[in-house]
This record gives C-alpha cells, structure tokens and sequence, in this order.
C-alpha cells in the first residue's frame, strides 16, 4: 500500500509492502502520518507555537523541554562535534533542528512501524528514505539517487534492503547551502548521498559533507568504517563512489 | 587530480626525507633541502584546515618518481642523504604519519648493510576511489558521472520542498504506482 502525505514542508512517500490485510496496513500507515505530524508541530520552525520557537525565546528552559525535543538538541552537538562544526543547526542564526528534525522523525517512524508489525516498507521525506525488509517482489528495495543536473535522470541505483539513503545537493536550494565553518555558501560539491543504518546520521552526514565542499570527499571515506558508504559530484561534474557503496547489479 | 596525486607523491617524497634525516647521524650537515621538503610535507596539514588545496612547490619535482607505489623513488631520494652516513642501523622504520587532505599517509623504510633497501609508503584504504593513489586515477577518469534512466522504488534526491515535489522524479513514482 502506498501513501503520500504533506507534512514537515515537504512530501513524505510511504509503501508498505508488508503481506498484511488492508485496513491493518491503512491504519499502519495512519497512525505514521499521526507521528509526522506530532513533530512537525513541535519542532516547526514557521509555527509560533511550536516548542522549538517557545524554547527559541527562552519561554521554556531545557529541563522543561520534552523528551524528544532534548533529545533532538543532544544530537546535533553530537553531531557538530562529529563533523568538526560543519552540521550546525545554529548555521542559519538562531536554533533550526530542522535539518536533524526530519532523518530522526523517519527513522522513528519506521522503527514504529516494525514494532507494529510493518517488516517490509520505505519511507521518503522530501529525497531522504528509510528502508526495512524486502521491496516489492521480494527483492531489495531498489532507490534512484537523482543525477544533479538533469531532474529526470539517474545518476546511480542503490539496492538497499535494511537501511537509509540521504542526499544533500546543491541544486534544489541553489547556493544557499551555507559553510557554517567558513561562513559563506557551500560550494565544490554539487550533491553528496550518504547510505547506512541511520538515517539521521546518513542525512547529517550529507549535509556536512556538502558544507565541507570537495575536503568533504575525504571526510566521507573515512565514515565507511562505520557503515556509511557515499556517492558524490562535484560541481565540475567528476563522481566519487566509496567502495562499498550498495550499487545495483 | 594530477595535481592532487603530484602533492600526495610530494608529501610522501617529504616524509621520506624527513625520515633520512633523522636517521642520519646527529652532527653532520642537514641537506638543505631536507629542510626545505620537511616545511612541504607539513603543508598539506594546513591545507586541511583551511578547506583549500594549494599545490607544494615541490611538485615538479616530486612528478619524478610518481610511479606505482613511489618506492624507487623515495629510496632514490633518500640516497642523497644516506650516502654521507655510514651508521643506519638495520631494521625497519616508519616515518611520521602525515595528515593531509586525503588522508593519513606513512612511509616505511628498510635498512639492511648500512643502506635503504625499501621504501614503502601506505595510501589509505579506505578512500574514495580515485582521490590518492596513482593507479587509482585511472578509476577516475572512468567514473564520469552517468545519466540514467531505470524502474526504481524511490528516489533519492536534495530535500524538496512541498512546491518542487510536484516536478521531482518522486512524485511521478508515487503516481505510478497509486
């Protein structure tokens, strides 16, 4: 069962491909959108209201923010940390998780969905996916990364079976993707993907690597070692793939 | 990426000296340009820190022995320094590791009857195809980025926002297949 739904300020792509009756996949699929929501409310950066904006003005300390909203804090100093400032959630100015908010916000949607029983599905949010179990066909699940210059095209095919692919590009924001580190826009890599167990990190990942430009290369190779494979082109149209990189046969 | 492996080989080339120096024995002159090569080596560490790539000097030079691993050449360069000293003790040694911006790179020489025997340096292993070792270039030059068009499930692709959804590959997939 497919499902698309609105939310986060862009479109998440649900599929279940579980082997379950339909009214136990809708409300599967459901009570995922339910969670999507709950955390676009809370962590919207456009609603006044939201817990992030509250937090933002300092109408709420820390210790009284929710669980979530500490943990979500927690994971982006960890992350500043781990990619030497250039995943920075204050790049923008004031607080923005947002770029942390939506991989985290997948990745527990789709362990939800195992514990609900959902073994075999994928979650897209706005370009970044989180696979479980078989696709359709009972073969891996198989994701396009999107060719950096023509929209319609491909540039690889990734077969994924447990596991997220992130991509962070430059050419759907233009140059807005900020160095938080040099404190100018990003530039020297036209779009790096990140696969691997999480994919919060692979989407933090990708992004800091963008904001590190073609140093980023190295950087990347070194998150192998963990289970984060890449692809990435640069602005001059040169591509760079890891060697465990999940291409297709 | 010439230039990129040209500074690679050049660090190397540096570290090698660096090595030779250090094993030589203490009083006797320090080749001028050991000095000068050691200063290169370091280069490429503040190259790192400040995002940009700037070529060693050196690189004319170091283009020399850019061969496969780099071996005949840095004994070759070591041999220069080596041929003033009698003392190299037998056994094998590792330079200092080097940091640059594609990774850690170490050479390892091996002194046997008063001489260089061996000079080895280590790539690291685990990067991208194409971004340090000589043979790697090769790889490459193939690897042009590839325009294609596949039956897929999703797609991955730089965030999209509700408005852009409507022209992504994505939403022509979720079409598809509701």
């Amino acid at each position: 069962m497919r499902h698309v739904e609105e939310v986060m300020g862009t479109v998440v792509s649900i599929e279940l491909a579980d082997d379950l009756p339909e009214d136990r996949l809708s409300a599967l699929i459901a009570s995922t959108c339910a969670w999507l929501h709950e955390v676009d409310a809370r962590f919207s950066t456009y609603q006044d209201d939201s817990e992030v904006c509250r937090f933002r003005r300092g109408e709420i300390p820390l210790d009284d923010c929710s669980d979530d909203m500490r943990h979500v804090l927690n994971r982006c100093a960890d992350l500043w940390r781990e990619t030497g400032g250039y995943f920075d959630a204050y790049a923008g100015g004031p607080l923005d998780p947002s770029g942390y908010v939506k991989g985290w916000s997948v990745e527990v949607a789709s362990q939800r969905l195992a514990e609900a029983g959902s073994t075999r599905h994928y979650i897209g949010a706005g370009g970044d996916i989180r696979m479980r179990g078989l696709g359709p066909g009972g073969r891996p699940w198989r994701v396009g990364v999107r060719h950096p210059w023509e929209a319609d095209k491909l540039a690889w095919v990734l077969a994924v079976t447990d596991g997220a692919v992130a991509t962070s590009g430059t050419y759907e924001r233009g140059a807005h993707v900020w160095n938080p580190v040099a404190g100018a826009p990003a530039k020297g890599l036209r779009s790096v993907t990140v696969t691997g167990p999480d994919l919060s990190i692979a989407d933090a990942y990708a992004t800091a690597a963008l904001a590190m430009g073609v140093t980023g290369l190295s950087w990347l190779a070194k998150r192998s070692g963990d289970g984060y494979e890449s692809a990435a082109v640069t602005d001059d149209g040169r591509a760079f793939t890891s060697p465990g990189l999940p291409i297709a046969p | 990426m010439r230039r990129s492996t040209a500074a690679a080989v050049g660090t190397l080339t540096g570290a090698a000296l660096i090595l030779g120096v250090r094993l030589s024995v203490q009083p006797q002159a320090v080749p001028v340009n050991a000095a000068a090569d050691g200063a290169i080596a370091e280069e490429p560490e503040i190259d790192e820190a400040s995002g940009s790539t700037a070529e060693p000097e050196a690189t004319g030079e170091a283009k020399k022995p850019a061969g496969k691993s780099g071996n005949s050449g840095g004994a070759e360069n070591s041999g220069d320094a080596e041929k003033e000293e009698t003392g190299l003790k037998a056994g094998t040694y590792k330079g200092k590791a080097v940091q640059n911006s594609y990774g850690t790179m170490q050479v390892t020489i091996k002194v046997s009857g008063g001489k260089i025997t061996a000079a080895n340096s280590s790539y690291p292993t685990d990067g991208f195809s194409g971004t340090i070792n000589p043979n790697a270039v090769k790889t490459l030059n193939a690897a042009t980025l590839a325009a294609q068009s596949a039956e897929v499930d999703a797609v991955s692709g730089a965030t999209f926002t509700s408005q852009s959804y409507v022209t992504s590959l994505q939403s022509a997939l979720d079409k598809a297949g509701a």
